[in-house]
């Protein structure tokens, strides 16, 4: 359809875009100015056997892994990219045809007038309603709506609809549509002296104290109600709304937690949300479903109250309607780069919806619906999350609920402009409180117009933003402020913590045998890793970080999670003890191969008779059902001495999950370790576990690292002398230290 | 088979100390900062992302300056430290993982692992933590 979008870019020009990650490793190895000292026995055989000398490796200084820091655009669309290969034409039936739903400002009234309006869509699954109480379908159901809507805001909208332009260019050539959107109805006029009269209108709805003050929209309307695109349900599968009455009073982690705690299938949660008393959410098929159903009345709140849990079938939820294709987000963040200015981390999203190229490639970004506003945040959430200034004014915007995640994508935002929009109550500017604002801009909003005078207009404002030093361009009276200042920023993270360098030597040495045996084809070898009376066990997430499409199920049956396992029987029999068990449970886990330069250690604990340290990393699955799967995982060890130097394993806990986008695109960065000037043209398993450690610890890429190794005839010990001497006498070129 | 017996003894006493702990150690974390290092041994160590604070005055100090939080734990798992690497003093490992929301900051997901130790004194035995191992899962972002 459209060209290849042009490569995108916020920073400036002289940046190095596209960075391949690099993992720099600081050390050096022990020599100093005397002879080196005697090299490490080849690194076979554990527990005992590992002996003669440790130490004779110092490395100096802690092994860093920094991050990029500018990394590349992803053009992935994300988690809901799914549905972006929709036809154009039913994207834009599916946008005007949501339109009318949306409901600012209707909230507080909609109880009395809905519960009759749907009573016929109940749903096969739907439970029984208790005590009078109808979760059917309410608020925006079926004909009973538009009645409503008619009765209830007539005249506004009447006024609006006629006002409308027909503005088919913008539809992508879809059919010229009665039923638009009022909020989209302007455009290319110039907005900033466009909104006077609109203030007039609104002043009737002006604010209504009692009404409540957050806003959903939702669109599930039956099927035969919306627009007839084709394009829409075909090939959807079939999306369930699950309703817990009263779930308003539950915090959202505890509800979604104590939910997936007892249903039997790992769950998405999508488009959680509250309406009214109710806490909603939709779930994608129908087993995951039904078996949520079977959660109903399980749960005991605080209060001693069943929490009920009603099951409707319905369409998808909105956040994956009307989605943005693939190329048009390309486009948007084309759109959204040159409208960044990284010099002062500002985004210029003024009046997007009428940005010329934007308009020229018709592509249609209406900051006001969800879906849209979401696609914007997530592009500044993954490219710059460090935006100190957002000016999105004159968007037509008429509630904020779509920016209450703001605050979690670009936790630094100062300056906020949202001046000429459509806002008409102050309550509005609680979805954005947690923002820590020194600037905010909202003139040109109705609900300016809503206060007595400048300093209730003020107050009010600043009882949401308490540091607010400017508002709509006026110096405000400095904030008040005591010096309990709560801190915000965190510790910067680090890299792997050994404690000393001689338990890096030996504990590296001692992951780098065990786990050159674990990721080949028979893990029997672990026998002599484990102490006699050793145990282990093995733990994996659920919920939104284990989304079912990328499951773990071969780890699921064996996960001991005390948390959401009670059974004692059932916790006994998933910790695998004493040393045969051990090993024949590692030996049925999917076989492996790790990425041993990913890892990061954490030595939690040492006394002379305990080493307990912490391994993070990644590695993919060789073969079975789930070949080639990346995973991320942290691994518990207990080890206590053997031998001289050696490690006996009497505790192993492994916590495996599926790796984010980010690990992803960093594992298994090394090249395949055979360079075509290799005259070794494969090397064995062994091989390449001494070779990644050996790269990790001299820092020299893989060709130069496989070069001394084989010069060495794959003595690990003669290598790293040969090197270490080599880099005193200045004669290893930089070639050599380049990824 | 006594043998077995015990363990399966040591297990369930695991597994009741876990799941106790992980309740008090995030409540307290998120409402109770100040008391918090209360729950570890005078010589414990704290691994946070990679930077080591031992003893209780280190400790103090490095909570006062994290920002609030609220946890939420979705995974827990815990074994019996075998005694020959605790020279019999009973020692139970305590693996979680799950999401936290430091005050200022997106929420994140970590894992974090603990060795807790029973110490007995004159009329009771009071768990506390001998070392305490916390990362994020995207600690390098």
């Amino acid at each position: 359809m459209s060209p290849p979008p042009p490569r995108v870019c916020f920073f400036p020009p002289q940046c190095n875009l596209n960075p391949s990650p690099k993992r720099t490793l600081y050390f050096e190895w022990w020599g100093g100015s005397g002879p080196p000292h005697p090299p490490p026995p080849p690194p076979m055989g554990l527990g005992p056997g590992v002996g003669a000398g440790g130490g004779h490796i110092k490395i100096v200084g802690p092994l860093r892994v920094f991050r990029c820091l500018l990394r590349g655009w992803d053009s992935n669309p994300g988690p809901n990219g799914c549905a972006s290969s929709r036809a154009a034409g039913g994207a834009v039936r599916e946008r005007t045809g949501s339109a009318p739903r949306v409901e600012p400002e209707m909230k507080g009234r909609a109880p009395e007038v809905t519960l009759s309006g749907a009573e016929g869509r109940s749903a096969a699954m739907a439970e029984e309603s208790k005590g009078g109480y109808s979760e059917h379908d309410d608020r925006v159901g079926g004909r009973g709506f538009s009645g409503r809507r008619k009765k209830g805001r007539g005249p506004f909208r009447g006024k609006m609809y006629s006002e409308m332009n027909n503005r088919n260019s913008r539809n992508r050539g879809g059919p010229p549509n009665a039923r638009q959107r009022p909020e989209e109805d302007d455009g290319d006029v110039a907005m900033s002296d466009a909104h006077d009269a609109p203030r007039g209108r609104y002043l009737p709805y002006g604010p209504r104290p009692t009404r409540a003050p957050h806003l959903t929209v939702r669109r599930d309307l039956p099927p035969g109600e919306r627009s007839s695109g084709a394009a829409r349900d075909g090939g959807r599968r079939n999306w369930f709304k699950i309703t817990i009455p009263y779930g308003k009073k539950y915090d959202k982690t505890w509800l979604l937690s104590s939910i997936q705690n007892l249903c039997s299938v790992p769950f998405t949660p999508v488009e959680f949300h509250y309406d009214h008393n109710r806490a909603q959410f939709y779930v994608e098929d129908a087993s995951t479903a039904s078996a949520l159903k079977q959660v109903s009345r399980k749960i005991t709140d605080r209060d001693n109250y069943k929490v009920v849990i009603i099951i409707n079938s319905s369409a998808p939820p909105q956040s994956l309607q009307n989605e943005l294709k693939a190329e048009e987000i390309e486009q948007l963040k084309v759109c959204m780069s040159k409208r960044y200015d990284g010099s002062q981390r500002a985004l210029d999203l003024k009046g997007l919806r009428v940005d010329p190229d934007l308009v020229s490639q018709s592509i249609d970004v209406v900051l006001n619906q969800r879906s849209c506003m979401m696609v914007v945040l997530r592009i500044i959430e993954e490219n710059i999350p460090e935006l100190q200034s957002l000016n999105l004014s004159s968007n037509k915007l008429y509630r904020l609920d779509d920016l209450s995640e703001l605050a979690q994508k670009a936790a630094g935002l100062k300056i906020l402009d949202l001046s000429r929009n459509e806002l008409k109550s102050e309550r509005e500017l609680d979805k954005v409180k947690g923002l820590k604002l020194e600037e905010l801009w909202l003139d040109g909003n109705p609900l300016c117009d809503t206060f007595r005078d400048q300093s209730s207009y003020i107050s009010s404002v600043r009882e949401r933003f308490p540091k607010l030093l400017r508002l709509d361009g006026h110096e405000l009276p400095p904030p008040i402020a005591f010096d309990v200042e709560a801190p915000v920023t965190l510790p910067p993270c680090k890299g792997s913590y050994f404690g000393s360098d001689d338990l890096k030597v030996l504990v590296l040495r001692f992951l780098q045998q065990y786990y050159s045996i674990y990721d080949s084809s028979d893990r029997q070898g672990l026998l002599d890793a484990y102490h006699d009376g050793a145990c282990c066990s093995l733990s994996i997430p659920f919920g939104p970080q284990n989304p079912p499409r990328n499951t773990l199920n071969e780890y699921f049956k064996d996960s001991r999670n005390v948390k959401k396992l009670k059974d004692p029987t059932m916790r006994f029999k998933l910790l695998k003890h004493t040393r045969l068990n051990v090993v024949a449970f590692l030996n049925e886990l999917p076989r492996t191969q790790h990425d041993v330069s990913s890892f990061v250690v954490d030595v939690c604990a040492q006394t002379n008779t305990l080493l307990c340290f912490a391994v993070h990393g990644i590695f993919k699955e060789v073969d079975g059902k789930s070949r080639d799967s990346v995973r991320a995982f942290t691994r518990m060890f207990i080890a206590v001495p053997a031998g001289n130097t050696g490690l006996c394993i009497v505790n192993d806990e492994l916590f495996v999950r599926n790796a984010t986008a980010e690990e992803l695109r960093r594992a298994f960065v090394m090249p395949a370790p055979t360079p075509s000037s290799s005259p070794v043209p494969t090397l064995a398993a062994e091989q390449q576990e001494m070779l990644a450690a050996f790269a990790m610890q001299s820092g020299m890429n893989l060709e130069w690292s496989q070069k001394c190794l084989q010069d060495n005839d794959w003595d690990y010990g003669r290598a790293g002398q040969v090197f270490t001497q080599l880099k005193l006498e200045g004669k290893i070129p930089e070639v050599a230290f380049l990824k | 088979m006594a043998a077995s017996v015990d363990f399966k003894t040591y297990v369930d006493q695991a597994c009741r100390a876990a799941e106790e702990f992980v309740n008090i150690y995030y409540e307290t974390m998120d409402k109770r900062r100040r008391a918090l290092t209360r729950l570890y041994l005078d010589k414990a160590t704290l691994i946070w992302n990679g930077n080591a604070v031992s003893g209780q005055e280190a400790l103090n100090e490095f909570f006062e300056m994290l920002p609030s939080s609220e946890f939420q734990v979705n995974v827990l798992d815990c074994q019996p430290v075998h005694e020959q690497a605790t020279q019999s003093q009973t020692t139970v490992l305590v693996v979680t993982c799950g999401t936290v929301k430091f005050d200022g900051n997106k929420q994140r997901y970590f894992n974090q692992n603990f060795l807790l130790t029973a110490q007995a004194t004159s009329n009771s035995t009071v768990w506390k933590i001998a070392s305490d191992c916390f990362r994020f899962q995207d600690w390098a972002n």
